[in-house]
């Protein structure tokens, strides 16, 4: 039996914000969401699963219309699925399973996340050695393997310092990640803009695209071919819709986003994820694969094997190192934090600093293994196809229990230890969701669809079974009270709130704004553009490029340092606004 | 009763022995006859090719192939060359396996071969008779003496000239024509007038085009692309000489807009009697001579000009077939290369379409043939194949091989940007100092920057 008595008696004002719903006055509009997504699927997996859809051997137009049609889908996963779960608790899923699942559903899917993230973080240091290794002389790491012992070392080394910061630095190294995003967009697309002309001169004798089809026909035969790494026709367009919609799973169907739209407004603005699928999943990952096909064919190896860190140099010069090196670390430096989070929250009578120490250990010996983030794609469907379910089961309780007469929460009003109904179901879409894929009756990347189905059906009829439909008057009046309790907390807070002082940008700050917006980001663009359009043959194409590595380098210095120094003004002056009592409205 | 039933027994036993002895027969045949069906399982072999004339009749006359081998189906990829290349070297350093035949150059042959890419052609039927193939065409398509590549045709460079014009001017072609003879002939020849050009030479920019002559025209001035150590080198006095030369004898006595002349307009010219003197390919020999060609009967052929410094300006290129190592039919792949690069091929094409169409310039037999030797340019071009040496293509030493391209991945877009500024020089938009700045600046960038990004590789 389950105490909920500490919960609904503590002081509110005492309990850390993660366990309490999100108070109304700290809900965002849609803007926020737009620019939140939009920077958080421009990663360094991106130059991975690019590759990938070249190696899988998808056609082009099945990348077109696939990659739109399944990001579709994800999008409108996040809206009608993610977005009303979260907008309805307001808690995140952490914090949902801690309150509704029992200690070891948690436990398990902690373990779960612990190796998901693990893997992740190894992937993400591994692509960012692939970039040191040709500074160091290393030959090209293609086999699953580590065949060289210094890119053992460097991968090691950069595993060894990445834990370090995770551990000691997280902060700076997470605040300097939020300033990453636009730069990383602006290169990304700039990457695959810069190449275009040397693959199409490469087959046409030409640099210059005169139309979208000549586009569509220089992508179909040097990129998007059709044919996979192994010689075979490659994946078709299902494959590619279901690996669009697949890539975020665990986010979406899985409900790991519950964190980031519990702060939403309304539901509607679950839409705002599509800045995230169709800028980082669609453009990003057809610039990714342009820029991995233009350098496999220079280094005449298979894209299936040619390394993000070779990619970038080719594609963006030295601003390419930079791009590896950064996207690599900032998504490595999260997901190390969140896997040391999950694997404290597995063994919390361990100290924080030994289970981080251990988790670190795992992500030094794998992330020499360039077979992990040649893998990230299918990894990512299996983890999202382990996760599913605990999506299904929550979707079960906030969207079925209600139009059925159970509880949502009646675990909790219930008082158990463990949430049976949960594990069994969860353990029955496992073996259903694998069994599935041992048997190969559908293809790999759709099978979180029917397990997330039978999740919900399972644990439906499970809970039911537990007594989800009964009633529990005494502890739903301590529900409510507590409810009571909590909405007064916000009251207070909001109204504490409504009057935080935030000084208006000087004009120092827009200066420096302007800067990095200006240098930083409009010039490379503009030198991309350049190359793409004005570069009437192999020539010009040849000076335009490397003007663009020349001067997008110090552009990429300049930017760091000038939105670093924004973001650190604009702090320092919110703190001296709040310290002299300045009222300003709320932004 | 024991004892039948033992008799009985022991009977049975024989019987047994006889019926497993039967048994292990009935097997055996059997197994025979399943190697046999497999062996004669028919085999499909991917041919990748480019859509030139020879391929094409190539595939009219492959009927002669697969009526003498049933088992072997031909599936041809007739692609542009552009796309040829393209398609062909993803397939093969993707390991992709698409192909069982590649149609390659001599460009690309020893770079492949030295990665492991091909199969080497060390076992052919010995009626292919590899000793006739031309030294110099197989040494280009061999590495290490080892054939990885059989060709089809062969070409290098040679000079033509109008026999009539020369004999107005009291001018006499030597065998061996210096620079300085062809300079001050195409002077005194030139009637721009009456649209007669002193000489006619590729202009048209492009690694194939304007490229192969000038790189060839620069080896022959004692000039070279890069040094021992990989730098380039069109900042030293013999590439200036070479473009200023060029630049200027075209602007005197060449026809207008030279720039966009390659090769089809400037045989085009010289077929309809505009030009004097052309230095290109062996192969324009028969086109120039044959019926479509104006002054067929007043041409006449030398060796391509030198500076004296012991290197002509002659080119060497063959097309050729390879076998990709991730074939999955080599042996019946091999039996059609053997087929194609024949010389019962080059007897089968003359049969069809007389000894003009045979694919020239790759074995020595067909110029020993007394059909083949009647051609006015058979003897020259048979002189200008055997005289181009890809190993040692200049003056002073090289890392490199190839005479008309540097054998290396990046030459085909550095080739080409480099030769779109010596087209603008000809043209009269930058000056030739600007032009070789610009050659010197690009290459050095791109040879920088590919060979930063391959660092290690070559470890492996």
């Amino acid at each position: 039996m389950i105490n909920t008595t500490p919960v609904t008696e503590r002081s509110i004002s005492e309990m850390d914000d993660e366990l309490l719903p999100v108070p109304t006055h700290r809900l965002h509009g849609p803007a926020h969401f737009l620019g939140l997504y939009a920077a958080e699927h421009v990663a360094a997996t991106e130059f991975v699963i690019g590759a990938a859809f070249v190696a899988m051997g998808a056609t082009i137009q099945d990348i077109l219309i696939g990659l739109l049609i399944g990001n579709t889908l994800a999008t409108m996963s996040f809206w009608l699925i993610t977005a009303p779960i979260a907008i309805k608790t307001r808690l995140s899923l952490y914090t949902y399973l801690d309150q509704n699942m029992g200690e070891k559903f948690s436990r398990f899917y902690n373990v779960a996340n612990v190796l998901i993230f693990v893997a992740i973080s190894a992937a993400m240091i591994t692509v960012s050695a692939t970039a040191v290794r040709v500074l160091f002389d290393i030959p090209p790491q293609i086999y699953p393997y580590p065949t060289n012992v210094y890119f053992v070392i460097i991968a090691a080394s950069a595993s060894v310092i990445a834990v370090l910061v995770a551990y000691y630095g997280f902060n700076v190294l997470s605040e300097f990640a939020t300033i990453c995003a636009p730069w990383l967009m602006v290169m990304f697309t700039a990457g695959g803009m810069v190449l275009i002309p040397s693959l199409n001169e490469t087959l046409t004798g030409y640099t210059t695209l005169s139309s979208f089809s000549d586009f569509v026909n220089l992508a179909g035969t040097t990129v998007f071919t059709g044919t996979n790494a192994a010689g075979e026709p490659g994946i078709g367009l299902w494959e590619v819709i279901g690996f669009a919609w697949a890539a975020n799973t665990f986010a979406h169907f899985g409900l790991i986003d519950m964190a980031l739209l519990r702060y939403a407004k309304k539901s509607i603005y679950g839409l705002c994820t599509a800045t995230g699928m169709m800028f980082g999943h669609y453009i990003a990952w057809i610039s990714a694969a342009l820029m991995g096909a233009a350098t496999a064919y220079l280094m005449q190896l298979s894209i299936a094997v040619v390394s993000p860190g070779d990619v970038a140099f080719y594609a963006l010069g030295a601003t390419g190192f930079v791009i590896v090196i950064i996207a690599g670390w900032t998504t490595a430096n999260s997901n190390l934090y969140r896997a040391g989070l999950a694997a404290q929250a597995v063994v919390p009578s361990v100290s924080r600093q030994r289970v981080t120490l251990v988790v670190g250990a795992v992500v030094v010996i794998a992330s020499c293994f360039p077979f992990i983030y040649r893998s990230i794609l299918p990894l990512l469907t299996y983890a999202g196809l382990i996760l599913v379910p605990v999506g299904g089961i929550v979707f079960a309780e906030q969207q079925i229990f209600p139009r059925i007469g159970c509880k949502s929460n009646w675990h909790r009003l219930k008082g158990v230890k463990n949430n049976v109904p949960a594990l069994i179901a969860w353990g029955i879409s496992l073996v259903f969701g694998f069994g599935l894929n041992f048997l190969n009756i559908i293809p790999f990347v759709y099978l979180f669809v029917p397990t997330w189905l039978v999740s919900i059906v399972a644990y439906t009829l499970l809970a039911k079974r537990y007594g989800a439909d009964r009633s529990w008057p005494e502890a739903e009046k301590r529900e409510q009270e507590f409810q009571k309790q909590v909405e007064a907390y916000h009251a207070v807070l909001a109204e504490k709130e409504r009057h935080v002082h935030v000084r208006r940008a000087t004009v120092s700050i827009k200066i420096i704004r302007a800067i990095w917006i200006v240098i930083g980001l409009i010039v490379p663009a503009v030198l991309a553009w350049r190359v793409l359009f004005h570069s009437p043959n192999i020539y010009d194409y040849y000076v335009n490029r490397e003007l663009f590595y020349d001067l997008t380098i110090w552009c990429t210095v300049i930017y760091f340092a000038f939105a670093w120094s924004d973001l650190q003004l604009s702090k320092r002056l919110q703190r001296s606004g709040q310290s002299s009592g300045a009222e300003v409205p709320a932004v | 009763m024991r004892s039948n039933s033992t008799l009985n027994n022991m009977m049975s036993l024989e019987e047994m022995v006889q019926i497993l002895n039967s048994l292990l027969r009935c097997g055996t045949a059997l197994c025979i006859c399943c190697v046999a069906s497999l062996a004669h399982a028919q085999a499909t072999i991917t041919i990748a090719t480019v859509n030139n004339g020879d391929m094409i009749r190539m595939q009219d006359l492959s009927e002669d192939f697969t009526k003498d081998n049933p088992d072997i189906k031909l599936n041809w990829v007739t692609l542009k060359e552009n796309v040829l290349r393209q398609r062909v070297t993803t397939d093969i350093a993707t390991k992709g396996g698409q192909f069982d035949v590649l149609t390659i150059g001599i460009y690309e042959a020893p770079i492949w071969a030295k990665r492991g890419w091909l199969v080497p052609l060390d076992d052919l039927p010995e009626d292919y008779d590899v000793e006739d193939i031309l030294p110099t065409i197989r040494e280009g398509l061999s590495v290490d003496g080892t054939l990885y590549a059989a060709p089809f045709y062969g070409e290098s460079s040679f000079t033509m000239y109008r026999t009539d014009l020369f004999e107005k001017a009291g001018l006499v072609m030597p065998e061996k024509p210096t620079w300085a003879f062809i300079k001050d002939a195409a002077r005194k020849l030139a009637d721009k007038g009456n649209e007669v050009y002193g000489i006619c030479l590729r202009g048209k920019p492009g690694w194939g085009e304007n490229m192969a002559f000038l790189t060839a025209m620069a080896n022959s001035y004692g000039a070279r692309w890069f040094d021992m150590d990989w730098k380039p080198q069109f900042d030293g006095e013999a590439w200036k000489a070479t473009i200023t030369d060029y630049v200027q004898l075209m602007k005197e006595v060449g026809p207008p807009d030279a720039s966009a002349n390659g090769y089809n307009e400037t045989l085009a010219q010289f077929q309809s009697g505009k030009c004097a003197i052309w230095i290109d390919a062996t192969s324009a020999g028969q086109f120039v001579t044959n019926a479509d060609s104006g002054v067929a009967d007043r041409v006449g052929f030398a060796l391509a000009p030198d500076k004296g410094l012991g290197k002509s300006a002659n080119w060497l290129w063959a097309w050729a077939l390879a076998i990709p190592t991730e074939s999955d039919n080599k042996d019946a792949a091999k039996k059609f290369v053997a087929w194609a690069t024949s010389k019962h091929y080059l007897e089968l094409v003359a049969s069809k379409g007389g000894w003009s169409n045979v694919p020239p310039g790759t074995r020595t037999s067909l110029y020993e043939n007394p059909e083949y030797q009647k051609a006015p340019y058979a003897k020259i071009t048979l002189a200008s194949i055997l005289a181009a040496d890809p190993k040692h293509p200049t003056v002073e030493e090289v890392p490199y091989t190839g005479i008309q391209f540097v054998a290396i991945p990046e030459f085909q877009s550095i080739g080409t940007a480099v030769g779109q500024r010596f087209a603008e020089a000809l043209a009269g938009r930058i000056t030739v100092d600007e032009a070789l700045g610009n050659a010197q600046w690009v290459t050095e960038k791109v040879v920088e920057r590919a060979r930063f990004l391959k660092r290690g590789q070559a470890a492996q």
